[in-house]
């Protein structure tokens, strides 16, 4: 009896993972050169800035939260690098993560010390980071000298033949991984997402859990900002406002619920390939990159209809 | 009195159940024109579930419900209301958001509607007029929220009453439970208007208040074990004979595990003393010793949940002291409570118990993740090692320990509660209704479980679904009314209270 | 009230805010967030969330410019464009609906989706361009005036008139109150939760739509950025007017003040040569004191 309830989970389970296999080999039947060592390792590579960003809006969205600053996060953290690079060097990656985690954890305090709702606690945070990056660029777009781009080597350069943001991709992915499946806050972050009452009350500081998440989120985008700005040689206060909506989409196309506690950092990870096998794959079949946000709002809505819990959420506000 | 006398409700031989528990049994009454019922009944006795059958929030497995005589089924609130039945909530039903005039027609508004737009005008007055039927002197303008709870019992009387323009043949009012947040001068008041308005409907009236009941009614059904055990004419009636009827079955001792209840021992794990929270409840003094089981008896509104709440860490209290191993202590949450080796198995295990999308393996170590951490990580092998043992000890029946709780039966379900607080090392557990939804046998499991733990030392107070329980689980019952203790009972192996001593107290 | 005290303290700061032409500045800014604020109103009063402002809008600006007199093709539809586009802002709008009631997708999700798909369709109709509007019944929203005050203005104050009525004066706009103030006691007294739900949401998307037409006629054109950064605002007065996130608190002319509110405040910053940069970060913080300060009388279980 218990087996047969599992059925449609074990569906939820596979499908990302399926579609994307699917997704790639469509790809490349239509176009074969897709299916080349060389496009799949760009492939990758254009995939770890997304992953990243996702990575970090898991550990909110696996609470039941949800997190709309992280693009203005990244692309405040680019700024702060092309700011600081040839002043503090590698200090200005540091400099730029610690202010992502200053920022998570105002936008955790705000939303559990003063009850706002995540998305609109998030949405104002986002605004103020905006400003902010406005302000220090003086709204324009910075380009990094030569000393600067020196520093980002480790982002720019390759590996084994590999690019070097692919192992940064898998750095962060086995650094959160650990934290979302082997460490208390995790456990205790799925506790909250699935089961916020039962947490609550077997003595689980909410709260403090809440913020921390909050704080990862910011930080990783920081990073992924960080990244950004090496690849792009530059910072600016929009470099990564395109990017929330394909975050988000990574994040709920993986099979991570929307409404929290069914989830991991792997299923992030295929969802954010799945992302960029479209994104790279239409522009192969010579689709309006421009349409492509139709595809990604249209497989948004679809992803969180079929990976939803209905049994879980009486009243859809 | 009415010449007509065919009932204006009849409910034939209904039958109910639920998982685990067969609320109503062949269950009979009639409600005739004009007339006040009364209906009582012990916690569980099937009062409500009578109640929501009426009302068509629940729907009978058997039997038959005639309207005017004629068959009928009632399959929503909304249908109920169109057939002529009202219902004045327990808990507040109207929207604080909303006027007085808004919420007697809410949902009705069109006879007041023209071309798309509400005339305000037309619909105040007639909310006034159904305010006269009550004789209630408030202006429908006001917002709900601005009024007392006094206030806005009749107004949802008045709501009610604007069914008589609608339906059919005779209207009835269910009053639930409609005096406990009233003062005593309001009762009065409530009381009177139903008497004046028994011309227009015929009331059913469930309380606890024994007395009140045969001051307002004409008849008084009394329920026990989900079936009807007596119908009296309310002036034949006291409230002692009442007593009787409500209880009485004999306790098996075995049943309870009564041979296996050990003395207390003499250390004091817990201290109240003239503990208050609020309104709820006030004066509260108990000790609680190793290995004692505390019994709170009480009805609906006799703060005995609020009480429970607040030894558990949910509502902390707001006079008087609470002290925990002789120390003096606030909990404003539960973590503190749990940080003080305090257990709650709560009323809705499948909320507030478990996490029914995790494991059994996760909620059991899920209070106490901290001894299972080395250098920040949780060591998966000592953590299967933990479920493993605590699943074997107390017997839980599961596929295996990375089973998702939500497949488990609601005695295993429990059992993976408990296994999570005794894992935590708790010293003492709060229950609140732990055999709720439980057959038989997983009921049995329970008892056994707590002679086995109370005999070991731990301490536990428990708030149960039924009298009989508490008193043949605890080793001493406080019997608590209307936010105070009223009696304290020894229930001591071998001497234990019968139901009908402890009642007179309770209600 | 707060608004009043603002416009003292800035007309103290500098006087030139006391200027007709001032007030006429304030009124155009405040146009079409007003607009956008009314619909955002009703959901939030409903007790969910609309983040389709922006979508709804682009697409609505883009297809006006489209179809009415314009620099690229030779439609003239002139009014019949604008009849057009609201509808369209209504389909979406119903289409949200659906979606969130049956599907159960939750609201801010739903719209999130719609956000995205009204701005991806614009883009890919339009691409980086921009259409050029050369209607004049169009362009005469922004540029012709009466009593002073463009044509715009006086839509969006006509706006707020009929949205008044919908909220004091039909059923519809009672149960969005009853929804917001105790879903499941609404649903007790027979109303359809999810046709109100699924009626809000469209009439939020063509009041989102007539946004989008005042856009279009204030810039003159229509192109896929004509959004941008809308959704804040729209929020932000909202919020700051005293409508309650968790429903059933507020209402259109709260609406009202919170949009001078923040057009003042705005316009204020801009007397002071305070950089609008800054007055984005300056408006997240006045969401987060706004919502921290109003008292919300039930207790929510915060997500």
């Amino acid at each position: 009896m218990a087996v047969k309830a599992l059925r449609p989970e074990d569906i939820r389970k596979w499908l990302p993972l399926a579609t994307l296999a699917v997704l790639i080999l469509l790809v490349g039947i239509a176009q074969p050169s897709f299916l080349q060592p060389g496009t799949l390792i760009e492939l990758a590579s254009d995939t770890a800035v997304l992953f990243i960003l996702a990575t970090g809006v898991t550990f909110v969205i696996m609470l039941g939260g949800i997190d709309l600053s992280i693009q203005s996060m990244a692309s405040l953290a680019s700024v702060i690098v092309a700011l600081t690079i040839t002043r503090l060097g590698y200090g200005s990656f540091l400099l730029a993560i610690v202010i992502g985690a200053i920022a998570g954890f105002l936008s955790g305090i705000v939303h559990v010390r003063l009850k706002i709702p995540s998305f609109i606690a998030t949405l104002a945070m986002g605004g103020v980071l905006f400003s902010a990056a406005l302000v220090i660029s003086k709204e324009r777009s910075i380009t990094l000298d030569e000393t600067g781009r020196a520093y980002q080597a480790w982002i720019t350069s390759q590996a084994f033949g590999l690019p070097n943001v692919i192992f940064i991709g898998l750095l962060v992915l086995a650094a959160a991984h650990v934290v979302q499946a082997h460490t208390r806050f995790g456990r205790y972050s799925a506790a909250i997402g699935a089961g916020e009452p039962a947490a609550y009350a077997s003595g689980v500081k909410v709260g403090r859990q809440k913020i921390f998440a909050f704080v990862l989120s910011a930080a990783f985008a920081a990073v992924a900002g960080v990244v950004l700005a090496g690849r792009l040689a530059s910072g600016s206060p929009t470099l990564a406002a395109e990017l929330l909506l394909p975050s988000i989409a990574a994040v709920v196309v993986g099979g991570t619920a929307i409404t929290g506690g069914v989830g991991s950092i792997w299923r992030t990870l295929v969802g954010a390939l799945i992302i960029s096998v479209v994104r790279i794959g239409m522009t192969f079949l010579g689709v309006n990159i421009f349409a492509q946000n139709i595809v990604f709002g249209a497989v948004l809505i679809g992803a969180v209809a079929i990976t939803i819990d209905r049994t879980k959420i009486p009243i859809v506000k | 009195m009415s010449a007509d006398t065919t009932a204006a409700i009849s409910m034939v031989g209904i039958g109910k159940r639920f998982p685990g528990v067969h609320a109503l049994k062949n269950v009979s009454i009639e409600i005739k024109p004009g007339e006040v019922v009364g209906l009582i009944g012990e916690n569980g006795a099937g009062k409500s579930t009578l109640m929501k059958i009426l009302s068509g929030v629940y729907q009978p497995d058997s039997g038959q419900i005639l309207i005017a005589g004629e068959e009928n089924r009632i399959e929503s609130a909304a249908d109920a209301n169109h057939k002529g039945i009202g219902m004045v909530f327990q808990e507040q039903s109207l929207l604080p958001n909303l006027t007085i005039g808004e919420n007697i027609y809410l949902g009705n508004e069109r006879q007041f509607t023209k071309f798309g737009l509400v005339q305000w005008r037309a619909l105040y007055d007639a909310a006034a007029r159904q305010l006269e039927k009550v004789k209630v002197d408030i202006d429908p303008r006001m917002r709900a929220d601005a009024l007392s709870f006094a206030a806005r019992q009749m107004v949802e009387l008045a709501k009610a009453l604007t069914l008589e323009e609608h339906a059919a043949g005779h209207l009835v009012i269910l009053l639930d439970e409609p005096t406990s947040v009233l003062e005593r001068a309001e009762i009065d008041i409530l009381f009177n208007r139903v008497r004046a308005l028994k011309s227009r409907a015929s009331f059913v009236f469930v309380s606890h208040r024994l007395d009140e009941v045969l001051q307002l009614s004409d008849r008084v059904y009394v329920m026990k074990d989900g079936e009807v055990v007596a119908e009296l004419a309310a002036a034949d009636a006291d409230v002692g004979m009442l007593h009787r009827l409500m209880v009485g079955r004999t306790q098996q001792a075995d049943y309870y595990y009564e041979p296996l209840q050990m003395p207390v021992q003499d250390a004091i794990l817990l201290e109240a003393d003239q503990l208050a929270c609020g309104a709820a409840y006030r004066n509260v003094s108990f000790k609680l010793r190793a290995g004692e089981v505390l019994g709170i008896a009480g009805v609906i509104g006799s703060g005995r949940e609020e009480l429970t709440r607040t030894l558990a860490g949910f509502a902390p209290h707001t006079a008087g002291t609470l002290k925990i191993a002789s120390r003096e202590v606030r909990l404003e949450t539960p973590a503190e409570a749990v940080d003080l080796g305090i257990g709650y198995i709560p009323r809705e295990r499948r909320v507030e118990g478990l996490v029914l999308f995790l494991s059994v393996s996760a909620n059991i170590t899920l209070a106490d993740l901290a001894s299972l951490t080395r250098f920040g990580l949780i060591d998966a092998r000592k953590e299967r090692g933990v479920a493993t043992d605590w699943t074997a000890r107390l017997k839980v029946r599961t596929p295996n320990i990375n089973t998702l709780c939500l497949g488990l039966s609601g005695g295993n379900q429990q059992k993976v509660v408990l296994a999570k607080w005794l894992n935590a090392k708790a010293r003492i557990l709060v229950l609140d209704h732990p055999t709720r939804g439980l057959d038989v046998g997983a009921k049995e499991e329970v008892y056994e479980l707590v002679r086995r733990l109370t005999g070991a030392g731990l301490s536990i107070v428990l708030t149960s679904d039924t009298l009989e329980e508490t008193i043949g689980l605890s080793h001493s019952v406080l019997v608590m009314r209307d936010g105070e203790i009223t009696h304290r009972a020894d229930a001591a192996r071998g001497a234990k209270p019968q139901q009908i001593d402890l009642i007179g107290h309770m209600v | 009230m707060v608004l009043v005290l603002l416009c003292l303290i800035i007309a103290v700061i500098n006087h030139n805010f006391l200027s007709f032409g001032n007030f006429v500045r304030i009124s155009q800014d405040a146009a079409i967030p007003l607009v956008l604020g009314l619909g955002e109103t009703f959901i939030i009063l409903m007790g969910s969330i609309d983040l389709s402002v922006e979508g709804i809008l682009t697409l609505a600006a883009v297809i006006l410019s489209m179809t009415v007199l314009n620099g690229l093709n030779d439609n003239n539809l002139g009014l019949l464009a604008v009849l057009l586009v609201l509808v369209v802002g209504g389909v979406v709008g119903f289409a949200n609906g659906i979606v969130h009631v049956r599907l159960k997708v939750p609201s801010f999700m739903a719209t999130l989706g719609s956000w995205f798909i009204g701005v991806g369709i614009a883009n890919a109709l339009l691409g980086g361009m921009a259409i050029r509007i050369n209607d004049p019944l169009i362009r005469g929203l922004a540029i012709r005036r009466a009593l002073g005050l463009p044509w715009g203005v006086w839509s969006a104050l006509a706006c707020l008139a009929v949205a008044f009525v919908i909220q004091n004066h039909t059923r519809l706009g009672r149960y969005i109150y009853a929804l917001g103030g105790g879903e499941e006691l609404a649903a007790l007294s027979g109303i359809s939760v999810s046709w109100v739900r699924i009626a809000t949401f469209t009439l939020a998307g063509v009041f989102y739509a007539m946004g989008g037409v005042l856009a279009a006629a204030q810039l003159g054109l229509g192109n896929a950025q004509i959004g941008n950064g809308r959704l804040f605002t729209t929020v932000t007065a909202v919020v700051v007017g005293g409508t309650s996130l968790s429903g059933g608190e507020g209402g259109v002319l709260q609406t009202f003040v919170g949009v001078l509110i923040v057009s003042v405040l705005s316009n204020g910053m801009v007397l002071m040569g305070v950089p609008p940069s800054v007055q984005i970060g300056l408006q997240g913080l006045m969401i987060i004191g706004a919502v921290a300060l109003s008292i919300d009388r039930k207790v929510r279980v915060v997500k």
